[in-house]
């Protein structure tokens, strides 16, 4: 049989092939990924898109929950000073209550106690970038305002709505308790019975102040109570917190099987492209020269 | 036999080796024209003179010129050409598109995700005005990036509406030219002689012609008869037969043949047939998806969206717009509101409700009519994008070494090799220095003879 006499055509192939196992090696080692275009590994590519919108929720999550337990330490350190007034409120109401005491000192009891009643009504009015947390969902506007024509004291402009927050894959957390669960709760009404132990120091006998001041310390109880709610919040994003950054963490693993080369065998592979590229090329520089007129006499040539 | 016998033997010895020499000239001048076929001398005993009891030879006679080559491996050949044109145009092509679907942070996915996300942040302080006109923002971008990608696929399509005008004007000036090739080829071989150098032309141009259309090629009497597409004439015998072009109600270029038929859904292969399977078949089957994509995601969304209530206590109105079905919708999606106070956060009608955004994110998971949900819808658009390309790369390939190789095969059989050359080229000079010397030799001998006389 005649053999192809014209070597070109496969030479050229040959370097062709060598040098686009170059390329290869090249793009996957300076991108750092194995598949750089869809026709790479459609399959891949496809599953990346999922990849991506996961880690962005993820992200998204985790500033989320952050935001939230920001506001949360808000919340809860100002209920910690709430408690404390509330507490002086009730050992005021409880000497108050005491038949030693004079009406001169009672007045000045009274006021006490209406000083701790703005300051609980003001910590009730509590904002966070602007928005307030006490209102439920009405927290456009200051949930409660003093008001002497109610018998209370005070008028809640906010509604029993909460809000939650996804911080996580089917993880909606509640992340507000309306005032009226707090500090106006119909069976224990912390901010009412503030006011009425103010009114019954300034007025009252010995057995309304200590009625008022029974009052104030259920009322106390219950917020103690409702308080938790927001310990257990933070706990929960706590360790949510950690759960979403395990995750980032699988998922970007995920991606970099996906998609990511193998640095190792990208580097094997463009040292073999280079030494077969080499290869070709010297084995055609030495074949392609040759011919039958080399070893001819120069008469011929 | 007499000695001017001898000399004119020797003369057409002379005669036979320098047509043989000028065989080798010819093939070692053309070793590197392509489609080019090595001749072979066909050397031959001249008829012997009969005597009573012997023959005597008479010398060697140059018949023709024999070019080598397989009419069926060029046939191979085209076909395989064909084929690989086709790949090959699929491939330029796709390629382009698919850099649309590359993940680059303003694909469509990666908008959409971006939504999302925004919509998300605004669960923390639903009231808060900058992260609503961030939600805005984001919907615009996602409908940029459908924007950007219809368009991007239309422009590629349109590029090819250029190509198919292009196609079709070479392939009739092939016709063109082979039409006379053919009739002298025909002459030729009623003739009985070798095709040699207008057959290797005529190849050429079947092969130059394959890259571009899918052709048929019956040998008849009277030369070749080349047919595309579904048998549409465009060489028979001497005569070519022009394709037009047209543009069609759809507003691309299509393919007519010369009496006014429509043949473009008929050509299949070459860069013609290529360009046509990728602009008519693949590239509007990627516009549907996205197209539905964009309809069923816009309506599902505004679903979720005007189920809730504004900053102003307002039912929510539709988030985006756009056709609701089918062509145009991708190209077209935009976001229908620009106050952000109108997007419908709130459940209850309270500005700090943030309750119908838990159903504004569920769009993201949940099934479109389709039957995925968005982001897995536009995965399958990628993948369809990457797979498309992908098979094209792959198809380009497969045909690239396939014809490489019939090439390699045709080359043993029609290459030129130099070093065979050569040697003819020694074989030839020998005989005709050998005939040279027996001329001499005899002019030597009348010599001798007429010395005699004297």
């Amino acid at each position: 049989m005649r053999i192809n006499p014209n070597m070109v055509p496969d030479i050229l192939a040959a370097i062709q092939g060598t040098q686009s196992q170059e390329t290869t090696a090249l793009e996957q080692l300076s991108t750092g990924k194995r598949v750089n275009k869809p026709s790479d590994d459609p399959a891949a590519s496809a599953e990346m898109v999922q990849n991506q919108v996961l880690s962005g929720q993820v992200d998204q999550y985790t500033t989320d929950a952050s935001g939230v337990l920001d506001m949360m330490h808000t919340v809860d350190s100002s209920l910690s000073a709430v408690v404390t007034s509330v507490n002086q409120a009730i050992s005021v109401g409880t000497e108050g209550a005491n038949s030693t005491v004079t009406t001169s000192q009672r007045q000045a009891m009274a006021q006490q106690v209406q000083g701790i009643f703005a300051s609980v009504l003001n910590a009730a009015n509590l904002s966070y970038n602007g928005s307030y947390l006490f209102g439920g969902t009405a927290s456009t506007a200051a949930p409660y305002a003093a008001d002497s024509n109610s018998s209370t004291g005070y008028k809640y402009n906010g509604n029993e709505d909460v809000n939650t927050v996804q911080i996580g894959a089917g993880f909606d957390l509640q992340t507000n308790l309306p005032g009226d669960q707090l500090f106006s709760n119909s069976g224990s009404d912390l901010l009412g019975s503030l006011n009425q132990l103010a009114t019954a120091l300034q007025s009252g006998t010995t057995t309304d102040i200590a009625n008022a001041t029974q009052q104030v310390t259920a009322g106390l109880n219950y917020l103690t109570q409702q308080r938790v709610f927001y310990g257990n919040a933070m706990s929960q994003i706590n360790a949510q917190e950690t759960f979403l950054s395990q995750e980032t963490v699988n998922l970007k693993s995920q991606a970099n099987t996906l998609i990511g080369a193998d640095a190792t065998q990208a580097a094997t592979m463009l040292s073999q492209a280079q030494t077969a590229n080499s290869a070709v090329l010297s084995a055609a520089a030495k074949i392609m020269p040759e011919t039958l007129l080399d070893y001819l006499p120069t008469t011929l040539g | 036999m007499s000695l001017n016998t001898s000399l004119i033997v020797a003369m057409q010895s002379l005669l036979a080796e320098q047509g043989a020499l000028d065989a080798t000239t010819n093939n070692i001048a053309n070793v590197n024209t392509p489609g080019y076929t090595r001749e072979l001398p066909v050397l031959s005993e001249a008829p012997a003179t009969q005597y009573a009891n012997y023959s005597m030879g008479n010398g060697v006679v140059l018949e023709q010129f024999q070019s080598i080559r397989d009419q069926i491996l060029e046939q191979r050949i085209q076909q395989v050409t064909q084929q690989n044109a086709g790949a090959q145009a699929q491939t330029n092509a796709l390629q382009q598109v698919e850099t649309l679907f590359t993940s680059n942070g303003s694909d469509i996915g990666s908008e959409m995700s971006a939504l999302f996300n925004s919509i998300m942040q605004l669960q923390t302080d639903p009231a808060n005005m900058s992260l609503r006109q961030g939600i805005l923002s984001a919907g615009q971008n996602l409908a940029t990036a459908f924007h950007t990608t219809a368009a991007g696929i239309a422009q590629v399509q349109g590029g090819m509406n250029l190509q198919v005008t292009q196609d079709v004007g070479q392939i009739n000036q092939l016709a063109q030219e082979i039409a006379p090739l053919n009739v002298q080829l025909a002459n030729l071989k009623a003739l009985g002689q070798d095709g040699g150098t207008v057959e290797d032309q005529l190849n050429v141009l079947l092969g130059k012609l394959s890259g571009l259309t899918n052709v048929n090629v019956t040998q008849t009497e009277s030369g070749v008869t080349l047919t595309t597409g579904n048998g549409t004439a465009l060489v028979v015998g001497g005569q070519s037969f022009a394709l037009q072009t047209a543009t069609g109600s759809d507003g691309m270029t299509h393919v007519l043949d010369s009496s006014g038929t429509d043949i473009t859904p008929a050509i299949q292969n070459g860069d013609l047939g290529g360009t046509l399977q990728v602009r008519d078949t693949t590239l509007p089957g990627l516009t549907n998806q996205l197209n539905t994509l964009a309809s069923q995601f816009a309506s599902a969304f505004n679903t979720a969206h005007e189920g809730g209530f504004d900053l102003n206590g307002q039912a929510g109105v539709a988030f985006f717009s756009g056709p609701s079905t089918g062509s145009g919708s991708a190209a077209n999606f935009s976001v229908a509101i620009t106050d952000p106070a109108l997007i419908a956060a709130s459940s209850d009608g309270s500005a700090g409700s943030n309750g119908n955004i838990t159903n504004l994110i569920a769009v993201q998971n949940a099934k479109l009519p389709a039957g995925s949900s968005p982001i897995d819808g536009y995965a399958n658009i990628v993948f369809a994008a990457g797979v498309a390309s992908a098979n094209a790369q792959a198809q380009t390939s497969a045909t690239s070494m396939s014809l490489q190789q019939l090439n390699d095969q045709r080359s043993a059989i029609s290459g030129v090799s130099i070093n065979e050359e050569s040697t003819n080229l020694i074989r030839y000079q020998q005989a005709f220095a050998a005939a040279a010397k027996v001329i001499s030799t005899i002019d030597q001998l009348n010599a001798d003879v007429l010395n005699m006389i004297s």
